[in-house]
């Protein structure tokens, strides 16, 4: 097993599964947010269109709104002209963020309905604004409710990641899987589940930190 | 200062307050006692716009805060409620702030003055109620009683006229409703205005200097204490003392 060989290459993979990674992250969570903040809002066309969204992406394969994203919005009618997005992982992004904004913005909404309504009555006869309530005090909670289930996600996408090769990407399992097809050496996989883990290790210790930090 | 006429007010097909009337002086310490369902909470609740009520009028200081049921904008409303604090039975402590920062958001979010000054009258009602130790601590590790003491100075911070109270020791064991009654009785003698939801029939009669008892969604008696609990001639009532006393 040439690991001195393979695991430079794997580690070239690894930039793109991290990048996709923090990428998603990054935009999904204030993507989920806002659309929690829409789902929850009083005017029901809104909250309608925004749950059509959330039934959408969680309810079809993430595989197929990454195929769609790249193949299928310039055949849309119309607007499809507009929609061609030229960099594979400019596209592989978009579908990864818009997934997983749907996924965050359930879980941003259990965590809003968890928050006590006495906090919402406390701080109207203390005065607050409906916006200072939220950022001050239910923001902050609903934040700390989600944190596991927001820990659990982020373990998801690091896996999910691997699905962007189906648009010709070169990622850590993309690597792997032409390094075995190279060598005949299945071991190579086991070296890659190893990366995996120990990427979603670092995930649930830093996880583990942040809930440590926002305890009350 | 306070002043109901006719309050109203329904869930549904549930009436829970069908006409209440009330006249609260400055100073005055009023009782709301009655059983379970009677729109104790519910009356207390509207006076501070928790709940809207149907019909009635509520004046508060000389302005409407309801008037036949209907109620003004955000913006003067709070400003007609901005002399009147609440505390809960669950005391709603925002849980994720250490006490000094429970007391000062309000004074703070409201530009009631400097940060330094907000900081000294965190200090100074914390002191009142007993607690000037638990400045830094969180919530969670205070007692029920130490909570709701807290609950209170947080009301405070905001210089009051009129403080509601919402069975503020029924959440709390009864070894610990004393300290946050003693701090009540200390509001009193500071000429606060208060009303107070309670079951504790002894410090109604102690400190109150009126009663008002619900029953059903109407006034079946308000006066002092004495009128009240011992010469209203009143089946409900006398009913009602005896199961509780």
């Amino acid at each position: 097993m040439p690991l001195n060989e393979w695991i430079p290459q794997m580690l070239t993979g690894c930039e793109l599964t991290l990048k996709l990674f923090f990428i998603t992250i990054a935009l999904s969570m204030p993507l989920g947010l806002c659309l929690t903040f829409l789902y929850t809002s009083k005017n029901p066309v809104i909250s309608r269109i925004v749950g059509f969204y959330i039934l959408i992406m969680r309810g079809t394969p993430l595989l197929l709104q990454i195929f769609f994203v790249y193949f299928g919005l310039p055949y849309m009618p119309l607007v499809g002209k507009y929609l061609v997005i030229k960099d594979r992982f400019n596209a592989g992004a978009i579908a990864f963020i818009l997934n997983y904004g749907a996924y965050f913005a359930e879980i941003f909404r259990g965590g809003l309905l968890s928050v006590d309504k006495g906090q919402y009555e406390a701080a109207k006869v203390l005065g607050l604004t409906d916006m200072q309530t939220r950022t001050k005090i239910v923001l902050p909670q609903m934040f700390r409710i989600a944190l596991p289930a927001i820990s659990n996600e982020a373990i998801i996408l690091i896996k999910d990641t691997a699905l962007i090769t189906a648009i010709g990407l070169t990622d850590l399992l993309k690597v792997t899987q032409s390094i075995v097809n190279r060598t005949t050496q299945i071991s190579a996989f086991v070296v890659a589940a190893a990366f995996y883990l120990v990427m979603s290790y670092a995930l649930t210790f830093v996880f583990k930190l942040i809930e440590k930090k926002f305890e009350y | 200062m306070i002043e109901v006429r006719h309050l109203k007010k329904s869930f549904g097909s549930l009436h829970v307050l069908r006409d209440i009337d009330l006249k609260v002086e400055k100073g005055d310490v009023v009782a709301i006692l009655g059983p379970s369902g009677s729109g104790k909470s519910t009356f207390l609740r509207s006076l501070i716009d928790l709940e809207e009520a149907d019909g009635g009028d509520i004046i508060i200081d000389g302005k409407y805060l309801c008037k036949d049921g209907k109620y003004p904008k955000n913006k003067e409303k709070k400003a007609i409620l901005d002399k009147t604090g609440m505390v809960f039975q669950h005391f709603n402590l925002f849980p994720h702030m250490d006490i000094e920062k429970n007391l000062m958001l309000a004074p703070l979010m409201q530009k009631k003055g400097s940060r330094a000054d907000i900081a000294a009258l965190a200090l100074e009602m914390l002191t009142k109620v007993g607690l000037a130790d638990k400045l830094h601590e969180m919530p969670k590790n205070l007692s029920g009683g130490q909570k709701q003491r807290v609950a209170i100075a947080r009301a405070l911070m905001l210089k009051p006229d009129v403080m509601l109270f919402d069975e503020p020791t029924s959440a709390l064991d009864p070894e610990l409703t004393g300290e946050v009654l003693n701090v009540i009785r200390e509001l009193s003698k500071e000429n606060m205005t208060m009303l107070i939801v309670t079951h504790e029939i002894g410090f109604a009669r102690e400190a109150a200097n009126k009663i008002l008892f619900l029953d059903g969604g109407y006034t079946a008696a308000f006066g002092s204490p004495e009128e009240v609990l011992e010469n209203s001639g009143s089946e409900r009532i006398n009913a009602f003392l005896k199961k509780v006393l």
